[in-house]
């Protein structure tokens, strides 16, 4: 638990709070419900595709895929999606007057944590107006509301392309549940010189390494039962990442691992300088783990640690 | 003190061991056998480009498609007539697959598949024992008893595995291809080792008409990241072709992102195909990359 120790004494320090406020923000992280927002219900997502948008009609070929089935519908990109708790996929074509094709796909991801953390996987702007946010680029428009992530595609895109999928992204948007919840570890990102939009939520260490390449083995034990957050925060592309255990076991586990396998042994708390030239840092709080990497300097890597244990001292005491 | 290693470029190999032995080599065995005797094999690499394969409104000429294959084979096998070139590495008793590609949004050109096809059948083929398939290999009779393959594909950013490439091509003869994707599929290359694929791969095409550089989310597809590249890469080397075919990808992203941009994830199965499963060769210095055609913006 030398990691927790040094956690606690940096926290102390770098807060300037008693012992009692850091006790009482271990174990609000513990008490914190934090883990992936999950819907266990089952719907129909084909009676969730609208028959009629704008000019376009639905055809009667609605398909639907599962876990099972889905590299039936996309290659090995498939694993992104099972990635995270996605359910099933509804895909529908709609013909508009003059010919022109619209493709609908409605992915049931379970929790609005996942919805949500499918659609910022490859996301590089986002707007709001849509669901929780959406992204309009060339002939694809990607939304997420609620526990569902939506995709609408024109085959050929033109000049009024880009109404025609604003308006179908609306239309489906519409008939799903209103609310929508950005996963709670995404909140937990400290706000200052954060790059917008560059926040990845996953869960697996495959996923992790797509956004970061962190190595081959599974250093922080990452799986189906752990929430992370990686954002880019400037000077430069310094990365933090923020994980979410089960519990504080577990956490502390994957601590040493990491400090073992990626800070060749240092204890996490001080930058370490990597073979990259850059520094990274490690540090646990509770279940959660707060690391630093990619950045500059010693200086930075401190900085953006302190950032971040501020902001979960924040949003732990909020409860 | 290890010896010094001799260099020996395919094109030498070609010239001392004759057609025959880098027609049976197709790359791969030879590359093992001459590791042991400590003589560096660099595989040959044609990429060939031409102006106008590829018009405005994005149809590929087929015409100009076949004398592209023709033009590299010559240069990558060193005979005088393609024809030469396709009897040195099929025979008339074969039985060919040629694994396509079919991704509804880049698959194989018809145009692509079609000159392999017609090239194939010039060598003496029997037509029933020709057949272009992708999804269904493992159903398909003529690729159940194949005894040559001709793989071909478009590179493509992919989502999970970085670029969609010639070693991921061969994912369709897996029982389970999830199997096979681990750790950003890195373990790819050991598709080659399967009874239906291994030893039997005659020639590597990677399709670079009309690259992908960059994805629209998972798994979505937008024309504005492709562009003209107007290319064929050939290799008896999957690896080789591969690691050529990323290098303009990883060049094309820099150029239009105005910054370096590492592909996410890193592709890594192809150094991997070469390092851990020693496929092919992907280090630059082992690749005698031959550059026939159109150069403007060839970017490497």
């Amino acid at each position: 638990m030398l990691a927790k120790e040094n956690a606690a004494k940096d926290l102390l320090s770098g807060m300037r709070t008693s012992w009692f406020c850091y006790s009482a923000l271990i174990v609000l992280s513990v008490l914190c419900s934090c883990g992936k927002q999950r819907h266990g219900e089952a719907v129909n997502l084909t009676d969730l595709l609208p028959p009629q948008i704008s000019s376009c009609e639905r055809q009667a070929d609605t398909a639907t895929y599962d876990r099972e089935t889905i590299f039936d519908y996309i290659d090995g990109a498939g694993e992104v999606y099972r990635s995270y708790d996605f359910r099933e996929v509804a895909v529908a074509r709609y013909v508009c007057e003059g010919g022109a094709m619209l493709r609908v796909e409605l992915f049931d991801m379970g929790s609005d944590a996942d919805a949500y953390g499918v659609f910022s996987y490859g996301r590089e702007q986002e707007e709001i107006g849509i669901g929780g946010g959406y992204e309009l680029r060339g002939s694809v428009l990607s939304f997420w509301q609620n526990r569902f992530y939506g995709c609408v595609s024109v085959e050929e895109s033109d000049a009024s392309s880009g109404e025609l999928l604003l308006a179908a992204a609306r239309a489906v948007s519409h008939r799903l549940p209103q609310e929508s919840s950005r996963p709670s570890l995404v909140d937990m990102l400290p706000s200052d010189n954060l790059v917008p939009h560059s926040d990845r939520y996953c869960h697996r260490h495959q996923s992790l390494n797509y956004h970061f390449y962190l190595a081959r083995e599974n250093v922080l034990h990452l799986d189906s039962t752990t929430n992370a957050v990686l954002a880019r925060y400037q000077p430069g592309s310094t990365l933090l990442l923020l994980v979410e255990y089960p519990d504080s076991a577990k956490a502390s586990s994957a601590a040493a691992s990491f400090m073992q396998t990626i800070l060749l042994g240092a204890n996490g708390i001080e930058p370490t300088a990597l073979a990259s030239g850059k520094f990274a840092s490690c540090e646990q709080v509770g279940r959660y783990l707060i690391i630093v990497l990619e950045s500059p300097s010693v200086q930075s890597a401190l900085s953006l640690g302190e950032l971040a244990r501020k902001r979960f001292a924040e949003f732990l005491s909020q409860g | 003190m290890s010896k010094p290693n001799h260099l020996v470029t395919r094109r030498d190999f070609i010239k001392g061991a004759g057609c025959a032995a880098v027609g049976l080599a197709a790359g791969l065995p030879v590359l093992a056998e001459e590791a042991s005797q400590e003589i560096v094999i660099k595989s040959r690499v044609v990429l060939i480009r031409n102006r106008d394969v590829v018009s405005g409104s994005g149809k590929i000429d087929g015409a100009l498609v076949r004398q592209m294959l023709d033009e590299a084979m010559v240069a990558l096998f060193g005979k005088d007539k393609a024809i030469d070139c396709w009897r040195q590495i099929i025979k008339p008793t074969d039985i060919v697959g040629i694994k396509s590609n079919a991704w509804k949004y880049l698959p194989t050109p018809p145009e692509v598949e079609q000159a392999i096809m017609s090239r194939v059948l010039e060598a003496g083929v029997a037509r029933e024992n020709v057949a272009i398939d992708d999804r269904d290999v493992l159903g398909n009779v003529v690729f159940q008893r194949a005894t040559a393959l001709i793989n071909t594909r478009p590179m493509r950013t992919h989502a999970w595995s970085g670029v969609g490439s010639l070693v991921k091509n061969y994912v369709m003869f897996a029982e389970n291809p999830p199997d096979y994707h681990d750790d950003a599929c890195a373990g790819l290359a050991k598709l080659w080792e399967l009874p239906t694929v291994k030893g039997k791969t005659r020639l590597n095409i990677l399709v670079m008409l009309t690259p992908q550089y960059h994805n629209v989310g998972p798994h979505h597809f937008d024309k504005a990241y492709t562009w003209s590249y107007n290319g064929l890469i050939v290799s008896t080397d999957p690896v080789a072709a591969d690691s050529v075919g990323l290098k303009i990808i990883q060049k094309k992203r820099q150029l239009a992102f105005g910054e370096d941009r590492p592909l996410q994830p890193n592709a890594h199965h192809i150094a991997i195909a070469d390092q851990e499963y020693h496929l092919g060769n992907s280090n630059p210095s082992k690749i005698d990359l031959i550059r026939l055609g159109w150069e403007n913006d060839i970017l490497i």
